[in-house]
């Protein structure tokens, strides 16, 4: 009996781990899989939280090490040694970084973390143009156009033309500006307005009537509309909240 | 015939003319100024120009409604972002095949290879001269005596849509919950008659384009705005002769 229960038990547990790692396995190819939407829906319940940003590239909320560090480069071939990093710049517990909750781009830009090192003096810095994408992916690309329609609709950025065109570094806007992350300057509605671009804000720090047209001036430029935004991404169901049907 | 002899030339006054061909005549200059009379007397030009042909400004004491409600938009302020319309649909139950209020766009060539986008809001222009009145056999819509809006009765309206035809600006449709035509009364019924003093897509604007006021008061904002020489203040479709209370101008 004793020894009944013991192998049920083992094949039940043998059970449980087989089915949640075919899961897992499932969840990261689908993942690998997906096309980046713009509205990519984050996993729900899943610890790894997928934040769309800077075009098409995906990432990672959760543990940005594994995706983004290579240790084996800076032990072998940078020819660092352990109490280079550890435990000054990073504790050696996995994901200590994280919890202190600042391990982010600003930490590093002063001078934390990565920092330390890349700081554009003994490694690549973490401002420069061309050096995002070394740690947060190779197939970043910057977007062509992005559409804000908050807080009203809508209005167009032409994002080619200030990199390209007018060459622009990443660093002109990000993050002092606008941040990486998509949608961050639409989450506070009531600061992103043209009173805040007059006092030299967002688009206002280069739109002053100095350096780019003022941003009183020329309102249609950028303000495509709910006529110009239809047309970008098709007019959307009429709104049957205040149509007919209600009388 | 040279220039110079031109003005060697006598002048012969208007004594000599015959009092119709004077009319004609200073018919067309009024025209020419921009002067429109009848119902309500309003200066498109500046007032300095105007006071060579009529004397001085028209009391507002003579304008026909008291409050004469009008609305002026400031047109190149407009983005587009349709909270009037919105506002308008909520506040007035208008039904999303219809409107009360819109905004039209269209690109002006500015440049070689540069257009300008353009937004122009539109609504009822609550005419002094309304076509749409004229033409309704039930005298379900009319002129309202107090304020001037063009009002509906919808119970009185048969839905013939005539008035609709006769429309200049477009700003009525047929509502098919009740049966009848709807349009702009200026918030009338929802607003003003409970003591607002604007209307919902005045409130809602973001970017200041509506001004909405009463154009017999001298302290108005919209009488200020009309009235400053500097300005370019514009009607659409004049040539109908509707004269309607609705005016836009540029910052």
């Amino acid at each position: 009996m004793k020894l009944q229960k013991k192998i049920f038990w083992t094949f039940w547990v043998a059970a449980c781990a087989g089915l949640i790692f075919s899961v897992g396995s499932m969840a990261t190819s689908e993942k690998k899989n997906s096309e980046p939407a713009k509205n990519a829906p984050a996993a729900s319940g899943d610890k790894e939280v997928i934040i769309d940003s800077y075009g098409n590239t995906l990432i990672l909320a959760k543990e940005p090490v594994e995706l983004m560090f290579s240790h084996k480069s800076h032990v072998i071939a940078a020819g660092l040694t352990c109490d280079d990093c550890h435990p000054d710049v990073f504790e050696k517990k996995r994901g200590s970084a994280k919890e202190n909750g600042d391990y982010t781009m600003d930490a590093l830009n002063e001078g934390r973390y990565c920092g330390t090192c890349h700081n554009d003096d003994i490694a690549f810095g973490t401002k420069a143009k061309d050096t995002c994408k070394t740690c947060h992916g190779s197939d970043m690309q910057p977007p062509k156009t992005i559409i804000f329609d908050t807080p009203v609709k809508a209005v167009i950025f032409d994002h080619a033309l200030h990199t390209e065109d007018m060459g622009l570094d990443c660093d002109s806007c990000h993050q002092d500006l606008f941040k990486m992350k998509v949608g961050t300057a639409e989450e506070d509605p009531h600061a992103f307005v043209m009173d805040a671009l007059y006092k030299g804000k967002y688009c206002g720090a280069c739109h002053d009537g100095d350096q780019a047209f003022a941003s009183d001036t020329r309102c249609t430029t950028c303000h495509i509309g709910v006529k110009g935004f239809d047309r970008l991404f098709g007019s959307k169901t009429p709104d049957k909240k205040h149509g007919g049907g209600e009388h | 015939m040279n220039i110079k002899e031109l003005e060697k030339l006598r002048n012969e006054g208007v004594e000599n003319l015959p009092s119709r061909e004077r009319r004609t005549f200073l018919k067309a200059g009024l025209a020419i100024t921009g002067v429109f009379l009848g119902g309500t007397v309003l200066s498109l030009t500046s007032a300095r120009n105007v006071g060579a042909v009529v004397g001085s400004m028209p009391k507002a004491s003579k304008f026909p409604y008291s409050p004469h409600y009008t609305m002026v938009f400031i047109q190149n302020r407009c983005i587009d972002c349709e909270r009037c319309k919105e506002a308008c649909t909520k506040t007035n139950h208008v039904p999303s095949y219809g409107y009360r209020t819109t905004i039209l766009e269209r690109y002006k060539i500015i440049g070689p290879a540069e257009t300008e986008r353009i937004f122009m809001p539109v609504l009822c222009n609550h005419c002094n001269r309304p076509p749409c009145v004229r033409v309704c056999p039930t005298k379900a819509t009319y002129k309202d005596k107090k304020t001037g809006i063009v009002m509906m009765e919808p119970k009185k309206c048969i839905g013939c849509k005539t008035c609709m035809a006769a429309c200049p600006y477009n700003a009525r449709y047929f509502n098919e919950e009740i049966r009848a035509v709807d349009k702009c009364n200026f918030c009338f019924d929802t607003r003003l008659s409970k003591g607002m003093k604007d209307t919902a897509c005045v409130a809602a604007c973001p970017a200041k384009v509506r001004i909405f006021g009463d154009l017999s008061d001298p302290e108005s904002e919209v009488y200020r705005l009309i009235h400053a020489p500097d300005k370019v203040v514009w009607v659409l479709r004049p040539e109908t002769g509707a004269l309607p209370n609705v005016y836009y101008m540029n910052d």
